[in-house]
């Protein structure tokens, strides 16, 4: 159907119903069809950084802002094509992106596991509770010189200092989610005759589908925040250690590069999260 | 007629953890169901015939006395409202007691279709529960129970929760459904004119803790019409002696009501 047929059907249809015409079922069906107009506004969401973007660049070119300081996005962009040029790049996306995926990815799994358990069992929740409370208040950042102490300045520190920060929010939010189901779902699973693993899997686990993924988001950004932190200070490669060289040696252009870099990539990870969302618990609000 | 379900001097208490008081929520319940036979539990809110109910599908333990399912198994049962899953579409749902029984796929899909077919749903079977009224989602909830074809349907105020016009096209529907697949039925309700258009027998219970203190027999012919009935003379004689035994508390032998048809 072309763009101008559409409109053209809608019209007819609120012309209908103003003027007292006969309504039709199919005109009413067409009325309540989706329109172009809402996938139009999406596409507006996603120009607003670009807006950004733009004022930015002006007010860098008109030395509003210092160049020194706050260089135009033009110039970062020059600067992102020379370090994609020259390999270091890529390498370093690449070793954080690894980083974030492995231990976001194990940190979820064990939050989501342990959150589960915890929620339908009342006695390791009541023995437990205490501990994770007492660890959950602790800066993961506070803690990395000691996982940088056992697991040295590789990889593994990150993976596990990403895996604790990730590992909370999704216990904490998938607890919550499994302690909040209505009874009535867990009744009619037992009069169904379900099993404990049934319990968990065909109720526990998609009641508290829609905190899980509340707790999923929450740990996408953390992980982001807690690696860039984490290559700060302690790691021989990735985008936090290339941020930070950047900073020491006064090169500000490939530094903004870094963060937008950054930026991007955690925007990414969070729009497919939300996409993730939309398609597996499409019984929620959004 | 053979016996369905035998209850007999059923207690049961509750210990308020937070109050610490121990209540009594059902006192020396003792009662039949036969085979084929439709009956109404009805008693004022909180006199414990859900727990009563929920003893008889195994989701409760009497604290004494004893009750026997005699064709075996586990009832099915319908909850009083918001019981589909959400994340499940209209035939998952009805589909869930076969797929924790890990029915066989083309099996299963054959009975569920068939229930779809019973309570007026095929057209919504893609739909998720959000989409649907709340007459359809009940409509859901009583095909659930009876796709897995249990002797025994527990029914706890399944229309409590809807509206008046939409709660009398369920009940006719119900006694269509049960016509057609002559199931024994408890089914719970607090509203006086549901009991006596849906039972064979209506055994009326005393504020908490719970007593039976009178039983009922409905004389009304099958089947039945839920609105014609209501132009019955002993439609209003019965209406008026079962108010007045839930106000009294009631005798604790059994009434007959009217002639028998």
């Amino acid at each position: 159907m072309t763009r101008e047929h559409a409109e053209s059907a809608g019209e007819r249809a609120f012309r209908a119903t103003r003027t007292g015409a006969p309504m039709s079922v199919a005109l009413a069906e067409n009325m309540v069809r989706p329109r172009r107009r809402e996938g139009w506004i999406e596409r507006l969401a996603l120009l607003s950084p670009i807006v950004i973007l733009l004022l930015w660049e002006f007010l860098s070119q008109s030395d509003i802002l210092d160049k020194r300081f706050i260089p135009p996005p033009t110039q970062v962009v020059d600067e992102f094509w020379v370090n994609l040029e020259n390999g270091k790049l890529v390498g370093h996306t690449r070793d954080s992106l690894s980083r974030i995926l492995i231990g976001f990815a194990g940190g979820s799994a064990i939050g989501l596991l342990m959150g589960l358990y915890l929620g339908l069992f009342r006695i390791p929740r009541l023995l437990l509770a205490p501990v994770f409370a007492a660890l959950y208040p602790v800066p993961k950042i506070a803690i990395f010189p000691v996982l940088l102490i056992i697991f040295g300045l590789g990889d593994a520190s990150k993976w596990v200092a990403v895996g604790i920060g990730a590992f909370f929010l999704v216990f904490y939010n998938t607890l919550g989610g499994v302690l909040q189901i209505p009874t009535i779902y867990l009744d009619v699973a037992r009069n169904a005759g379900a099993s404990r693993y049934q319990v968990f899997r065909t109720v526990a686990l998609p009641a508290a589908l829609p905190d899980i993924f509340t707790g999923l988001r929450l740990a996408v950004g953390t992980s982001f925040v807690v690696l860039v932190a984490a290559e700060f200070v302690g790691a021989k490669s990735g985008l936090g250690m290339f941020i930070w060289s950047s900073w020491m040696t006064l090169q500000v252009d490939r530094m903004f590069m870094g963060i937008v870099v950054i930026a991007f990539l955690g925007y990414l990870a969070i729009t497919f999260v939300g996409w993730l969302e939309r398609r597996l618990v499409p019984w929620a609000r959004h | 007629m053979s016996t369905a379900i035998e209850v007999r001097d059923v207690w049961k208490a509750f210990h308020d953890r937070r109050t610490s008081r121990t209540v009594l929520a059902v006192e020396d319940v003792s009662f039949d169901v036969a085979d084929g036979e439709f009956v109404c539990l009805v008693g004022p809110s909180g006199c414990g015939k859900t727990t009563m109910l929920r003893i008889l599908a195994g989701l409760e333990t009497a604290t004494t006395g004893s009750f026997r399912i005699v064709g075996g198994g586990r009832p099915g049962m319908v909850f009083q409202d918001a019981s589909i899953f959400p994340w499940l579409t209209v035939e998952e749902n009805i589909g869930y007691p076969l797929a924790i029984a890990k029915v066989p796929e083309a099996k299963r899909r054959g009975r569920v279709d068939a229930l779809l077919e019973l309570t007026g749903l095929t057209d919504f079977r893609r739909a998720l529960p959000h989409t649907l009224s709340g007459g359809m989602k009940q409509r859901t909830a009583v095909a659930r129970a009876l796709v897995d074809d249990r002797e025994i349907l527990l029914m706890d105020e399944p229309f409590g929760a809807l509206d008046e016009q939409t709660r009398v096209v369920l009940q006719q529907e119900l006694l269509r459904i049960w016509g057609a697949t002559g199931k024994s039925v408890v089914f719970i309700t607090h509203s006086v004119d549901e009991a006596l258009t849906l039972a064979d027998r209506v055994l009326v219970m005393s504020a908490r803790p719970g007593r039976i203190t009178a039983e009922v027999s409905i004389p009304f012919q099958r089947p039945r019409d839920v609105l014609e009935l209501r132009l019955d003379p002993r439609y209003g004689e019965i209406t008026y002696q079962i108010w007045s035994l839930l106000r009294a508390g009631g005798p604790a032998e059994p009434v007959a009501a009217g002639e028998p048809a």
